[in-house]
């Protein structure tokens, strides 16, 4: 029992500072590899484009990035509210799952009231999580269009906040919080969490391409005027 | 409309006849057609499925095939076989599946047979991604392995070999020139009246869909009577009058560089300053559009619809309209190669304010309006007729909200399709060009003073 005790005392602090730094190399390699992925990415090669553009690229990938994504702009989004607020929500879950794990891991303790932000998203990141696994794993739609690394990646990261939440009340939960987040953290550049980056990639093109044809922002309609 | 549509014999027998050397022919023309921004998005997608109901043949089956996610899944499956690293190591787990004659089979019938490549999915997708373009690059694989399905490529063809996609022989293209133009004498009272052929220096290259000198000779009517009314300075070119690049759909660039090359060429021959096109949905994107980056250089003129040139005329005052001589209700259905992939989206409608009394909008409109189902090639691929009908369920019911007696449309695509639908759901409406609409309205002060 004494060894027991002993044992415990001397490998517990030992394992969660293995644990911290690993926290660290595995969002270093997550950097790193998401860093070769867009090397890779761009290795594909980027075409000049010839034609006369009619509107301006900058206002178009502004506008992707901002009003585009809002409700009454995005059909999608207007169509499938909860889906569409749920996604928000898991995301901003995740974000704060990400910067709970630095802190934590980094032994920097945030101020009380950030602590009860991150606990409201993290809790809410967790249910809407859940919530959107539930509806890939029920609709049909949603299966069909659903492989494995779908269900994989989603499960593990709303394991990730969920003990991100959990480790903010229960201090035996931190062990659990690091080793979800370095999984998280090394899968990010293999499976699908490697959106977290494309999607800012993507919505740029797609504010670059539809902004240069003059086609998005949306000019408000003008009334035609006679010259005289 | 579940489950594969009876792909036509020749693509089916192509299919099975596919040579190792084929198949790695098409996986090289389908890795030259990805740069960075089409692997970037093929990086993108997480399968949330938000762009199903965007897409008018999942709105009007609800059959999971038709999702632009599933679409857009066929060709990222084999992206991820290839060039991915979880696809390579574990193709199951991670959804990637090699370029197989199955695959191809699921290729040629989904990303042929279940898109308009209208880009309506790219708006509502959350990542934003440029679906239709990915197709395309799919598409232009299977063009490269011979598999594109008889009716669109033979439209290619015959533009290829004879300047135009209805295979117009020159005499006869100049006989209906003639004809219409005495028509056109006779409307306006006067005999100076021209649609003049290959008049060197000229302002203006004017071109028009075949279709139009076929079927729809009024179209062509229109045109010539506005530019007379605006006393404009113009021509058609008696070798290269096609505005259409169906290129564009069966992916192949080559064929798509030489149609398009055709009419700038015609018009530098001409000396003239500036190339319009008639009301063509795709035309417009790919001479507007596509044809400087399928001939790697500028246009060097100006390339524009005859929508914002109409407008223009309406501004400047070179054109008086009177709308009371339209007095029905119309509405507009925006093509989607125009409006929503082209950003010429005010100018029917300034047009068509001037030239009707009453105009109503469809809902949804501009940029976000639903394809017709012509697009994409689908009225030359036989096979998927079925199909391309049924999909138009959507834009029939939206016309049918719209409530209106005529529908306006710049583009003859549409129109074939709208005439269709018209006839398949029993629309109790009109389907006329902006054009035309404006023809009609127009105020001409005849020298015989009749």
């Amino acid at each position: 029992m004494l060894y027991y005790r002993v044992s415990k005392a001397f490998f517990e602090p030992v394992i969660m500072s293995l644990l911290r730094y690993s926290v660290f190399v595995a969002f270093f390699v997550s950097l790193v590899l998401l860093t070769v992925l867009v090397l890779q990415t761009l290795s594909f090669g980027r075409r000049r484009l010839h034609s006369r553009a009619e509107g301006k690229r900058w206002q178009g990938m502004a506008y992707a990035l901002g009003r585009g994504m809002l409700p009454w702009e995005k059909e999608s989004a207007a169509r499938h509210l909860p889906t569409y607020v749920a996604g928000m929500i898991y995301h901003a879950g995740v974000f704060a799952a990400i910067l709970s794990v630095l802190f934590l891991a980094a032994e920097i303790r945030p101020p009380e009231a950030a602590v009860t932000v991150f606990r409201f998203f993290l809790a809410a990141g967790f249910l809407s999580g859940a919530g959107l696994l539930l509806k890939r794993a029920v609709q049909p739609r949603m299966r069909y269009i659903s492989c494995p690394d779908d269900y994989v990646s989603n499960l593990l990261v709303d394991g990730f906040v969920l003990s991100g939440l959990l480790s903010s009340l229960i201090a035996a939960a931190e062990p659990v919080f690091f080793i979800l987040a370095i999984l998280t953290f090394l899968y990010m550049p293999l499976g699908k969490i490697r959106h977290c980056f494309f999607f800012f990639y993507s919505r740029l093109l797609f504010g670059s391409y539809f902004g240069r044809r003059g086609v998005l922002p949306r000019k408000r309609p003008p009334r035609l005027e006679i010259l005289s | 409309m579940k489950g594969p549509a009876a792909l036509s014999d020749p693509v089916q027998e192509k299919i099975q006849s596919l040579s190792q050397e084929d198949f790695e022919k098409i996986l090289q023309v389908f890795r030259e057609k990805l740069d960075a921004d089409a692997a970037a998005y093929l990086n993108s997608c997480v399968h949330c499925g938000l762009c199903a109901d965007s897409c008018h043949y999942y709105l009007a089956t609800g059959d999971p095939e038709a999702m632009p996610a599933a679409k857009l899944d066929l060709v990222n499956q084999v992206f991820k076989n290839y060039f991915s690293l979880l696809g390579r190591k574990l193709p199951k787990f991670a959804g990637a599946r090699p370029l197989s004659r199955e695959m191809i089979r699921e290729w040629v019938d989904s990303l042929f047979g279940r898109c308009t490549m209208c880009g309506r999915c790219s708006l509502s997708c959350t990542m934003g991604i440029n679906i239709f373009a990915l197709i395309r690059a799919a598409r232009s694989a299977l063009a490269a392995g011979g598999l594109v399905p008889p009716g669109l490529q033979s439209t290619v063809d015959t533009a290829i070999r004879t300047g135009n996609n209805m295979g117009i022989s020159k005499e006869n293209w100049l006989e209906t020139v003639a004809w219409l133009e005495e028509e056109l004498q006779n409307e306006v009272g006067d005999p100076r009246a021209r649609l003049p052929v290959d008049r060197k220096g000229a302002k203006i290259l004017y071109t028009i869909n075949p279709r139009e000198a076929m079927f729809f000779p009024l179209s062509i009517s229109a045109a010539g009577k506005i530019f007379y009314a605006a006393d404009e300075d113009w021509t058609f070119s008696s070798a290269n009058f096609d505005v259409t690049n169906y290129g564009l759909y069966n992916g192949d660039d080559e064929a798509a560089r030489i149609i398009s090359g055709r009419l700038l060429q015609a018009a530098e021959e001409l000396g003239c300053r500036e190339l319009v096109l008639a009301e063509c949905g795709h035309g417009f994107n790919s001479n507007r559009w596509e044809a400087p980056e399928w001939l790697s250089r500028k246009a060097g003129i100006p390339v524009r619809s005859i929508l914002q040139l109409v407008a223009e005329y309406i501004r400047e005052r070179r054109i008086r309209l009177d709308p009371s001589k339209n007095p029905k209700l119309f509405t507009l259905h925006d093509p989607c190669n125009l409006v929503r992939l082209g950003g010429v989206v005010e100018e029917q409608r300034d047009i068509l304010r001037h030239s009707v009394l009453h105009f109503i909008e469809m809902h949804p409109n501009r940029e976000k309006n639903y394809c017709c189902g012509g697009g994409g090639g689908q009225l030359a691929m036989t096979s998927f007729a079925k199909r391309r009908i049924e999909a138009g369920k959507t834009k029939a019911d939206q016309i049918k909200t719209a409530n209106a007696q005529v529908v306006a449309t710049p583009c003859h695509n549409c129109i074939d399709q709208l005439m269709e639908l018209k006839k398949h759901y029993k629309l109790p409406i009109e389907i006329k060009t902006v054009c035309e609409i404006a023809a009609d309205a127009l105020v001409i002060d005849r020298p015989d003073g009749e």
